[in-house]
């Protein structure tokens, strides 16, 4: 089964290689975009231009339902201006964000101080009756929840964050 | 009425629906990707929600997150703009089952005109000429049959979805084969739906679609023509109204029997009928649209209509208010869609950011556009970035000011066909009024810029 999906896997990635990442390049390079991210299948392709604010330019290539939700940027109350939009790729490490838009739900016996693994569950999002899970991006200990138990969050809201371990 | 609308869909028109609920005094909720924060509509919404990632499927194209979207902000409908889940049956049917309506055909009426073989057969009974046509194909035999009934050449096309994406015109057995696996896929990766039919093509042809405008009991207007005979690979790239290939009596016949028919088949809210014309002036109806249309403003500049609001106004149930000699039709329109793509290459798609924006004003100048300075054009999404729309007392009028507009709208950043634009102006063929559907790709777009130039 393993090897099966090895093989499954590798096949994608050539063929994203192959057939999806020169034509992404070539828009990036006729493109002012700074970064693009393009998802397929679980699949996510991030292509990021070399800036002062992001270092070496990178290519990353990770399978989407295993990543944490790290490409986020969290809401702020402030809309950035042009010139920051290339700053705001990273978000602050350690935010848990819903994945869908819905109603909030916490995990039972999850609070703030509970010691967490990455992808660990955290709470749920109901949309239209189906829980969908919201997970720990990394290990560490979870502070307060930014959400009421029933609060409706939209996709990317952050939920709370969860401190790494010292 | 509705208090609170969410709209569920983008860029131009996700910001022309915002309008329409502003002047109908309803709350505008956007629900919006990722790859949208920053757009125009989301800035000018009541509320704005975002309801997944940049990926269409995961949020424009999610009917569990734009419904999700509409209960949790409080919408009592939903307007799914054009494209997305517009025309689809079952989303309407689930809009009605959360308690919400569906700004569009109420579910049965849509499921009524959704198969495009089906529809052709029940406006043909109510009295409109129609192409002739095969149904749903099972597979390639079955299309290799209902090619040779019909009669080449014959043009494949995609029972969902349109937009000219799966579509391929075929004159012989070998190429029908050979298109099947590529509109197969190209269906499948637009639509999720990889069902195709066969229609019979005509050379030399035009295309012309009738607006209709029917309320739930039964009264309904046209609003006139629209020709849209300038495309590119079966996409709609300039629109004008009135046609310049129909006298008034076939002008009549056409509009007066659209209307009739789709009355009388039980259409409501706004629609469009598509009709191709051969050279003789014969008209046969190949499609109905159940949605607003990119080149709505097209008619809204010669009616005054606000069609959006009418979609509105039918779907909450009011009736429609006036009848056929109420609409009047005045002067000519003229759209030119604004797409970013490189003419040079291809027509590739471009993305990336607008380093200056300035639309162009005046007298019948209408410019439906969702840019600004400074925005970033995403990737994920077709290339429109606007509509220019204008409006003269006659033809040639509004071809003089378009050539203005034109020379006035300034979009850097991108590359844009606003070239190619410019071109058509300055080519008899159009300025004759004598474009058909397949002549951009059979001269070649490159050959009208390169006249341009050397012009």
């Amino acid at each position: 089964m393993a090897d099966a999906a090895d093989g499954r896997d590798r096949r994608t990635i050539a063929r994203l290689t192959e057939e999806l990442l020169p034509t992404l390049i070539e828009r990036l390079a006729s493109s002012d975009l700074g970064e693009l991210e393009v998802r397929e299948n679980g699949w996510r392709i991030r292509l990021r231009r070399p800036d002062a604010t992001s270092g070496n330019g990178e290519t990353r290539l990770v399978p989407g339902t295993r990543a944490a939700p790290d490409g986020r940027r969290p809401e702020t109350a402030e809309r950035p201006k042009p010139a920051e939009r290339h700053a705001r790729l990273e978000p602050p490490r350690g935010i848990v964000t819903s994945v869908a838009i819905g109603y909030f739900a916490p995990r039972d016996g999850v609070a703030a101080g509970a010691s967490l693994h990455k992808g660990d569950v955290v709470g749920f999002v109901d949309v239209l009756g189906v829980r969908q899970e919201i997970v720990s991006p990394l290990d560490g200990i979870l502070g307060e929840l930014d959400v009421e138990p029933g609060q409706a969050v939209e996709y990317g809201q952050p939920i709370g964050r969860v401190e790494p371990h010292a | 009425m509705f208090s609170k609308i969410l709209i569920a869909n983008r860029g131009e028109i996700a910001l022309r629906i915002v309008r329409a609920c502003r002047r109908l005094g309803i709350a505008a909720v956007v629900a919006y990707s990722e790859a949208d924060r920053e757009s125009r509509a989301v800035q000018l919404a009541d509320e704005a929600v975002c309801i997944g990632p940049a990926e269409s499927r995961r949020s424009y194209l999610s009917a569990p997150a734009v419904l999700s979207a509409a209960l949790v902000s409080g919408c009592d409908a939903i307007h799914p703009g054009y494209g997305f889940l517009s025309e689809d049956d079952t989303f309407a049917e689930m809009t009605r089952a959360h308690g919400l309506v569906f700004v569009g055909p109420p579910p049965e009426v849509l499921e009524r005109f959704a198969s495009k073989a089906g529809t052709r057969t029940l406006l043909a009974r109510h009295g409109l000429p129609t192409i002739p046509g095969s149904g749903m194909l099972r597979d390639d035999a079955h299309a290799l049959a209902e090619a040779d009934r019909i009669g080449y050449p014959v043009l494949i096309k995609p029972s969902a979805g349109g937009g000219g994406k799966g579509m391929r015109m075929v004159r012989s057995p070998r190429e029908l084969q050979q298109a099947m696996t590529i509109c197969r896929s190209e269906a499948l990766s637009a639509f999720g739906d990889d069902s195709l039919y066969l229609e019979k093509w005509l050379d030399e042809n035009r295309h012309v679609e009738v607006q209709v405008v029917v309320d739930r009991y039964g009264n309904g207007v046209h609003v006139g023509e629209r020709d849209c005979s300038v495309q590119r690979r079966h996409q709609k790239i300039v629109e004008e109204a009135p046609s310049p290939a129909l006298d008034d009596g076939r002008r009549e016949a056409l509009t007066e029997s659209a209307i009739t028919a789709v009355v009388a088949a039980g259409y409501e809210n706004v629609g469009t009928l598509e009709f191709l014309l051969d050279r003789d002036g014969n008209f046969f109806f190949i499609e109905i649209n159940n949605r607003i249309q990119v080149e709505h403003p097209v008619t809204e500049m010669l009616s005054g209509l606000d069609l959006v609001a009418e979609q509105i106004r039918i779907a909450a149930g009011e009736p429609l208010g006036y009848s056929q000699p109420d609409v009047v039709l005045r002067g000519h329109a003229i759209e030119f869609r604004i797409n970013a793509e490189d003419t040079e290459h291809d027509f590739r798609p471009q993305a990336g950011t607008i380093e200056a924006y300035l639309p162009p004003g005046g007298p019948g100048v209408r410019m439906d556009s969702h840019l600004y300075t400074g925005y970033e054009v995403p990737p994920y999404y077709d290339s429109l970035l606007g509509k220019l729309i204008v409006w003269g007392p006659d033809r040639a009028a509004a071809i003089a000011r378009s050539r203005q507009a034109l020379d006035e709208l300034i979009v850097e950043g991108v590359a844009t066909n606003i070239a190619l634009h410019r071109a058509l102006l300055g080519h008899s063929t159009f300025l004759d009024g004598e474009f058909t559907t397949n002549l951009l790709d059979r001269v070649g777009s490159g050959a009208f810029l390169a006249a341009a130039r050397a012009a």
